[in-house]
């Protein structure tokens, strides 16, 4: 998941190197957005882990407390305090998969595009090395979707996290959390092969 | 000088280090860690010699990594050794090593895969001296992998050998440790004496679909799944099951019926299926036996209400039949009370067969005595011939606990002084005394312990003559009676009236011929419960049937069985009795449950005398003589007597004058009596007097003594006699015996 | 008996002294390195009971049908990652064991091929700054058996351990803490003191 993530920062002095232009440029520019949002996700996603441990913690001691009838120390507002931080982040997660469909939105414009100009096969002559523009849709809607249902689950893990005693049932929701079940490795290959495609990763 | 051996010290184990001390290494030309072989009883054991740390002289300490599989279960201890056991044995480098593995878990002996195990063993055996056929021991490292069998090394100029990382290591087979521990225990095995032919069809049974499946499903035939064992208790069902199954060289899963059996619901069915597991696991590694002992407390009769342990039947019955020809294990039941095993488990497909041990015959007691006495010094003039013939109706473990009784008595009696060491005659005759047959035990019909010979009977000759014809003679010389082609008598009746010895004369009959008296009289018999009396007058019959030749003693048969003729209510208990008896005696009740060894057949007698003689006897004396006494000869019931039932009719007179003197004569033996006593003339003057009555005057004559005399009696004079015959009476009168004068007949 | 050989076997004892002594602190590191592998390893393993306790169906999960299966994915991932990262220290162990083994195989060689020459007496022989040949020899055996032993336990505990079997996964970061036996840590450590002296000598 953290992988080569730093070492390629799509700069504008990047761009202004490369002399691709339309939609090549588009789809370049795209690629890096994707890579780019996905880090954010990770970082997003690394922050959260620690605030829902925190939050299955407090839970999980007060609940004991409440066995053994001792009125709860305080860790309702500190508990309210982490679920508001856990919002926030669910809350940023929600805007960078908002970005990611205008990403989507674009590129299904350049097939359109490029259908229009070039007939129903597309253009003859690949814009990179190999891929088709209907490939690069194809991989876009691969890491929406892989996004969208992530985000789903996050949302409902929100939602459920504070209220849940089962100890079992906690750890069901920070592994998921954690390993993010709808990411498979299948979604990091593809942004791979994106960036590789635009040149973004050198061959 | 010799080298006492103590136990490894901790630091040194899984070293192969024998610590000696360095004078005794130089002396036997030993440089430090110089392969060294030392044998001890049982074994020997590979190790490299060091010195001791503080050099002492005198100790030997080892490490058994590399040691006979013996020592593996019974390392050496306390031991003291002689320098010659130690010999240093050249150990060339190995190009490789056939090996078995013997692991600790079948899981991990399925998960693993065969690359790992190599590698792994190949780093345990790397720098360890080996010797062709030893154990190594890997338990030091405490991983599933516990010994390594060596089964052979090449080059095998020497049989030692030192592997290091060159040596080709190849693994013939992986084996769990249970089924290597019970591979080496087979090796000693028990004598079983007198089961020849039961245990030869058992092996059969169990060779065949175990050994050779191929053939078997090339035939097309299922394989029999189970064998149920069907003996009273004490015959040796588990013990033939240990030894035929040790025979064949498969692993015995055991199960004893209350082990199984929990506390909570569900638990016995769980423990069952899990036994059930355990075989199957077994069974994959080589031929295997599931052994239920005690099978009847598992699965008892299924009853209406839902009782625990129907539901363990039926788990059972599922189990038996979710068993596929491809797991290769059988299952053995051994029960004594079949009748109470669920009928559904008897049912071809579950329990195929039913091997039948019956209590032991003479030739099998014979052979079993023989066996047990192997290791005893018993004194030649033992004849087990004749052992086995006062045996009657012991089992296997009856005799040997009447030999081991032998073997106590012989013990006292030599700490007593005489140093010799045998097991005399006498002391198998006391045992016999303190052992009795256990399927008498618990019976209802007494055994008499006392013995009574014939003179000590007065009088009746005529009638003894006729007893010994007909209970004696067929069974002592069965022989003649087959030659003239007579048949036994199944019963004699014995009637007369009271008082005139007739108990006393089938004790005296059964005495003389040896065989097992069983006696019951009608309050034995009686129960408050319908159905009890005739169920206990079966079982009566069972059980002399298991020790034959057996007298079955009906005392007082008229108050035991009525007449149907005569009785008010046509229902009662007595007729119901009657009914029981009458079919036991014609062989009608008879379960196929109870003999032992197959129908002989009388040919060929190339044995010598006594050997003939011994096969007529097993031959012609399976049955019960039923022997009935009464003095209401008139109260029986008119089928009981007919021929083929009682045959034989005895009238037991009230004894005549000559028969009264010589019971005069018998009972006055023991008593000092004056010269005058003219027994002639008490006999002639107590007409009507029966044996009782004669007795019990001896006793009033010697009692009026001491009346008199005041103790100082030494003598009883003839007037004492007379005075005591003046005050009794007779209990009988004339009217009472002229009864008995019409036959009953 | 031979001056030489009794020097040159003095000199071979105190490298494969030296060898162990450096090779006990790799090992060490080693070792440490491992306890947060496995300490993961628990973590994923009480993950992995978590989810096998817990019916998604009747969890506010529900929605995601395919959850189960996919979170399993990334265990079985995660899991996989743990272990081999774990497998490369065991490589790392082996060549420690490796290193020690050949060391003491060495001097035990050179002993033998002058085992003629050293008479019992010479070999056992002690003095106030120096354990006897016999007392050394002896040690770096025991040591080489302790350090193949370890190797081993480690080895077949990682090599039984599978993924999909979840109470072997559960119970092996408590078998491997099981299988450290600091005392006979220590004990090599004595050794190691017991022979400063004799290092020093030279």
């Amino acid at each position: 998941m953290e992988g080569p993530s730093g070492d390629i920062t799509v700069t504008s002095s990047n761009r202004k190197c490369s002399a691709v232009t339309g939609s090549g440029r588009r789809i370049k520019d795209g690629a890096a957005d994707w890579h780019n949002l996905r880090a954010r996700w990770e970082k997003l996603n690394d922050d959260g882990f620690v605030i829902a441990g925190n939050i299955v913690n407090l839970r999980l001691s007060s609940h004991r407390e409440q066995q053994v009838h001792t009125p709860p120390a305080g860790g309702a507002a500190e508990l309210q305090e982490e679920c508001c931080k856990l919002h926030d982040i669910v809350h940023k997660m929600v805007a960078i998969v908002m970005k990611m469909e205008r990403l989507m939105a674009s590129q299904r414009g350049i097939l359109d595009l490029e259908e229009f100009q070039f007939g129903p096969e597309g253009r003859k002559v690949p814009l990179f090395h190999s891929w088709t523009t209907k490939q690069f849709e194809d991989s876009s809607r691969v890491l929406l979707d892989a996004f969208r249902r992530e985000l789903q689950l996050k949302q409902t893990i929100l939602q459920e996290l504070g209220h849940t005693v089962t100890s079992d049932l906690c750890m069901v929701y920070l592994s998921c959390w954690l390993h993010q079940p709808f990411t498979p490795p299948q979604t990091r290959l593809t942004l791979e092969a994106l960036l590789l495609e635009t040149g973004h990763r050198p061959l | 000088m010799t080298l006492k051996l103590l136990s490894v010290v901790p630091s040194d184990r899984g070293s192969q280090r024998c610590r000696l001390g360095p004078g005794l290494m130089s002396a036997l030309g030993l440089s430090l860690g110089s392969p060294l072989l030392v044998s001890v009883p049982g074994g020997s054991c590979l190790c490299t010699a060091w010195p001791r740390p503080d050099l002492a002289e005198g100790f030997l300490q080892m490490d058994l990594k590399c040691s006979s599989p013996t020592l593996i279960s019974h390392p050496p201890t306390h031991l003291n050794l002689d320098p010659d056991q130690l010999t240093p044995t050249p150990c060339p480098k190995l190009k490789g090593v056939k090996i078995t593995v013997v692991v600790q878990s079948v899981e991990f002996k399925k998960n693993t895969p065969m690359r790992l195990v190599h590698e792994l063993v190949k780093d345990m055996l790397k720098g360890v001296y080996v010797q062709k056929k030893h154990v190594i021991n890997l338990e030091d490292i405490d991983t599933e992998i516990r010994y390594v069998v060596v089964e052979s090394i090449s080059p095998d100029s020497s049989s030692a050998g030192l592997i290091n990382s060159k040596t080709g290591v190849e693994i013939t087979g992986i084996q769990t440790v249970r089924h290597y521990r019970n591979q080496l225990q087979d090796q000693h095995t028990v004598v079983l004496g007198g089961l020849e032919e039961v245990s030869a069809s058992l092996r059969e049974m169990l060779q065949l679909p175990l050994l050779y499946p191929g053939t078997l499903s090339s035939l097309g035939v299922s394989c029999p799944r189970g064998v149920l064992l069907v003996g009273p208790p004490g015959v040796g069902k588990t013990l033939l099951v240990r030894r035929v199954v040790g025979d064949v060289g498969a692993s015995l899963v055991v199960v004893k019926g209350p082990e199984v059996v929990g506390s909570r619901p569900g638990e016995s069915e769980e423990m069952l299926r899990g036994v059930f597991e355990r075989a199957r696991t077994a069974a994959e590694e080589g031929p295997c036996v599931l052994f239920l002992d005690e099978l009847d407390s598992l699965c008892p009769r299924r009853t209406g209400s839902s009782a625990p342990e129907n539901r363990l039947v039926a788990q059972l019955l599922t189990l038996m039949d979710g068993m596929n020809q491809s797991d290769r294990f059988l299952i053995v039941g051994a029960t004594n009370r079949p009748d109470s095993l669920d009928p559904a488990l008897r049912r071809p497909g579950r329990f195929d067969r039913e091997v039948i041990i019956g209590a032991p015959t003479l030739q099998q007691r014979r052979a079993i005595l023989s066996v047990l006495c192997e290791r005893m010094p018993v004194c030649p003039s033992v004849d087990m011939a004749e052992l086995a013939q006062r045996t009657i109706g012991y089992v296997g473990a009856d005799l040997s606990a009447l030999c081991r009784e032998a073997a106590m008595h012989s013990i006292r009696e030599n700490s007593k002084g005489s140093g010799e060491q045998a097991v005399g005659v006498k002391h198998f005759h006391e045992a016999l005394k303190s052992v009795r047959p256990s399927c008498l035990r618990g019976s209802l019909g007494r055994t008499d312990l006392s013995l009574v010979s014939w003179e000590q009977i007065g009088g009746l000759d005529e009638i003894k003559l006729k007893l010994k014809q007909s209970i004696e003679w067929p069974m002592m010389y069965p022989e003649a009676f087959v030659r003239l082609g007579l048949c036994r008598p199944r019963g004699v009746l014995l009637y007369g009236p009271p008082g005139c010895a007739k108990t006393t004369l089938v004790r005296a009959a059964a005495t003389s011929s040896h065989c097992a008296f069983l006696s019951v009289s009608g309050a034995d018999l009686y129960s408050p419960f319908v159905g009890h009396s005739e169920k206990a007058l079966a079982q009566l019959f069972r059980q002399a049937r298991a020790c034959s030749p057996c007298i079955l003693f009906l005392d007082e048969i008229d108050s035991l069985i009525g007449s149907r003729s005569n009785s008010q209510t046509p229902n009662s208990v007595q007729t119901r009795l009657l009914s029981v008896l009458l079919n036991e005696m014609d062989g009608v009740g008879l379960k196929t449950v109870e003999g032992r060894g197959t129908e002989k057949i009388l040919e060929g007698a190339d044995h010598n005398h006594t050997q003939e003689q011994l096969d007529f006897q097993e031959v012609c004396n399976k049955d019960v003589m039923v022997v009935a006494a009464t003095n209401r000869p008139d109260c029986l019931d008119s089928a009981l007597l007919r021929p083929g039932r009682l045959d034989h009719i005895i009238y037991v007179p009230p004894p005549d004058k000559q028969a009264r003197l010589a019971i005069l004569k018998l009972c006055t033996e023991s008593m000092p009596v004056e010269p005058d006593v003219c027994l002639e003339e008490l006999a002639s003057k107590s007409d009507l007097y029966s044996g009782a009555d004669l007795e019990n005057l001896c006793k009033e004559a010697a009692l009026l003594a001491l009346q008199e005399e005041n103790m100082e009696a030494s003598a009883i004079k003839h007037t004492y006699f007379l005075r005591s015959l003046n005050k009794m009476s007779p209990s009988l009168t004339a009217q009472q015996i002229q009864k008995y004068h019409t036959s009953p007949r | 008996m031979s001056k030489a050989a009794l020097l040159s076997l003095q000199q071979a004892l105190r490298k494969s002294f030296q060898t162990l002594e450096c090779n006990q602190k790799v090992w060490k590191s080693v070792l440490s390195e491992c306890s947060p592998l496995m300490d993961s390893l628990a973590n994923l393993a009480e993950q992995w009971k978590a989810l096998s306790n817990i019916q998604i169906a009747n969890t506010p999960l529900k929605d995601f049908p395919d959850l189960e299966e996919k979170l399993r994915f990334k265990l079985l991932l995660a899991t996989d990652t743990v272990l081999g990262k774990l497998n490369e220290k065991m490589s790392a162990l082996q060549s420690v064991r490796d290193a020690i083994s050949n060391q003491v195989y060495a001097v035990i060689q050179l002993y033998e091929q002058n085992a003629d020459s050293l008479d019992l007496l010479s070999v056992t022989e002690r003095s106030a700054t120096a354990p006897s040949i016999a007392d050394m020899l002896e040690w770096l055996q025991d040591a080489e058996r302790y350090y193949r032993q370890q190797f081993l336990k480690k080895k077949t505990l990682l090599q039984t351990v599978r993924a999909d079997n979840l109470s072997l996964l559960e119970s092996t970061p408590e078998k491997w803490k099981s299988l450290e036996s600091p005392s006979a840590d220590n004990h090599i450590t004595d050794t190691l003191c017991k022979v400063s002296f004799f290092m020093e000598s030279q």
